[in-house]
């Protein structure tokens, strides 16, 4: 009973003090840290939701790349977007940083959850699931804007009104969110024209013109 | 089988109503294991049978025995032979796949693949989770936050690769599959300081490497139903060989740190972590 105890009192220690193999963590001031609560947790969510975006994106990339579906144009598509998805909460995680924070509670910032869905009937019916995903996040990075831009519980020395990152977002993300909306809703426009009378081809060709290949 | 329907087959030239050859006929296209005594019914009493089709279904019984040896292989070609024979709107085609030896069939190397593409994704996002810690203002090592960056990418590139591989072999991802190998998940913090960070990453490396061992080891086991060499030789190259240098460089690590805080009584362990991070950044 005794080592055990032993063994997490000194766990719990390490965390906060020094031991012989770290040194003691100091305090630099901390009023430019002005990011209000509400704010940086919307921020945090928002970060979930891409790492969980890029693994529906990796859901997608495999089911495409399976021999009965062989749609290798498709399953790349959607590995790379699964990549991009990724790269969007490690550009967040890197505002949160600059703005100093993410000291602590790290570990429950991101949890890898199986994704919801596994299948898809078409490519089709992929392109447009993309596009109402997309069309998610879009909208919890608006929601994401609205609580930094007016964060009521404020604490005094916060940012009620956060610009700069109200202002990242607007720029940078939902830039690149509208024009990936615009990309997929195009693809599955030309797509649906191509299915129309000749689905098997259609699908086949646009697979090889998302690959790169003409046929 | 006595009152066959009246069809035409198109192997037969012409209409048959002879119940007999009807059956010849329908064995073949439906499940081969009446054909072989058709067949001989037919050979016995093919004197008394001057029709022109006689020959044509002796032709067909024939070949009717030919396909049967490839039924119990259960081949694409014979699925193609079947099918196509048939008049309907689809084709099933169950053994037109990429799937061969044992492979998602018997064993758990197939399991052990998915469960392992889970293991690279999870421990990814959990050294990206350490790349930030390491990069926010208090901590502030760019060199350890680089580091674990470096992890996090490569082990993320894996997770595609191995559910390409997968699918590459005709199996299908499972995100939900966990090893055999796997006990209790581990429920650590990601806040550890520098020596603990990187003894955390040398297990977890270790981890990784081990697993890549077992499922090895699950497809070289000779005759035995998990046999696989195109896997091992995937894990070999892909993984194998990359897991030593990885291990290796953090082994190095802890050892120049144990130095560091070791010697001059401890004195030089600030400065050292400094320097040791500034190394890190120049050579990761």
């Amino acid at each position: 009973m005794k080592i055990p105890s032993l063994v997490l009192f000194l766990a719990i220690c390490s965390a906060a003090y020094a031991t012989q193999c770290n040194v003691n963590p100091v305090n630099v001031p901390k009023q430019w840290i002005t990011m209000s609560r509400g704010c940086r947790d919307s921020v945090r969510r928002q970060i979930q939701m891409e790492v969980s975006a890029s693994i529906q994106y990796l859901a997608m990339g495999a089911h495409f790349s399976k021999d009965s579906i062989n749609r290798p144009g498709f399953a790349n598509l959607f590995f790379e977007a699964s990549k991009e998805e990724r790269q969007h909460a490690m550009k967040l995680i890197e505002y949160l940083l600059m703005r100093g924070e993410l000291t602590n509670n790290l570990t429950s910032l991101i949890a890898v959850r199986a994704p919801e869905r596994k299948t898809w009937s078409s490519g089709q019916e992929a392109l447009e699931d993309a596009l109402k995903m997309e069309t998610e996040v879009t909208k919890a990075i608006r929601t994401v804007i609205v609580n930094c831009e007016n964060d009521r519980s404020a604490g005094p020395g916060q940012d009620d009104n956060d610009y700069h990152l109200v202002d990242y977002l607007t720029g940078e993300f939902l830039e690149e969110q509208y024009k990936g909306q615009r990309d997929l809703a195009g693809k599955a426009s030309t797509l649906k024209k191509m299915m129309d009378r000749h689905s098997a081809l259609g699908e086949f060709i646009f697979d090889k013109k998302l690959l790169g290949i003409d046929i | 089988m006595t009152s066959g329907p009246k069809y035409s087959d198109t192997r037969c030239g012409k209409e048959i109503d002879d119940s007999r050859a009807s059956s010849v006929c329908k064995g073949c296209t439906f499940d081969g294991l009446p054909a072989i005594f058709s067949f001989n019914i037919i050979i016995l009493l093919s004197p008394y049978y001057a029709s022109n089709c006689i020959m044509k279904v002796i032709a067909l019984a024939v070949s009717c025995l030919l396909a049967l040896s490839a039924v119990s292989a259960e081949t694409c070609f014979n699925d193609v032979s079947m099918d196509c024979g048939q008049a309907s709107n689809s084709l099933g085609l169950p053994s037109c796949n990429a799937i061969y030896g044992h492979f998602s069939r018997q064993g758990n190397v197939a399991n052990e693949m998915q469960a392992y593409a889970n293991l690279h994704m999870r421990r990814s996002y959990e050294y990206l989770l350490s790349a930030a810690y390491y990069n926010n203002y208090q901590t502030n090592r760019l060199g350890f936050s680089k580091l674990f960056q470096k992890l996090s990418d490569e082990t993320w590139d894996k997770t595609i690769e191995l559910i390409k591989h997968i699918t590459k072999r005709g199996g299908s991802m499972d995100f939900a599959r966990r090893s055999v190998q796997e006990t209790v998940t581990r429920n650590s913090t990601i806040e550890l300081q520098e020596l603990e960070s990187l003894a955390h990453a040398l297990d977890t490396q270790k981890e990784i490497a081990e697993r890549a061992f077992y499922i090895h080891q699950e497809a070289t086991r000779n005759n035995h139903k998990t046999h696989d060499a195109e896997i091992a030789q995937y894990l070999e190259e892909e993984f194998i060989e990359d897991h030593a240098d990885t291990i290796r460089n953090l082994a190095g690590h802890t050892s120049d740190l144990k130095q560091f805080i070791v010697q001059n009584d401890g004195n030089d362990l600030s400065i050292a972590l400094y320097l040791f991070d500034e190394y890190l950044q120049k050579t990761v």
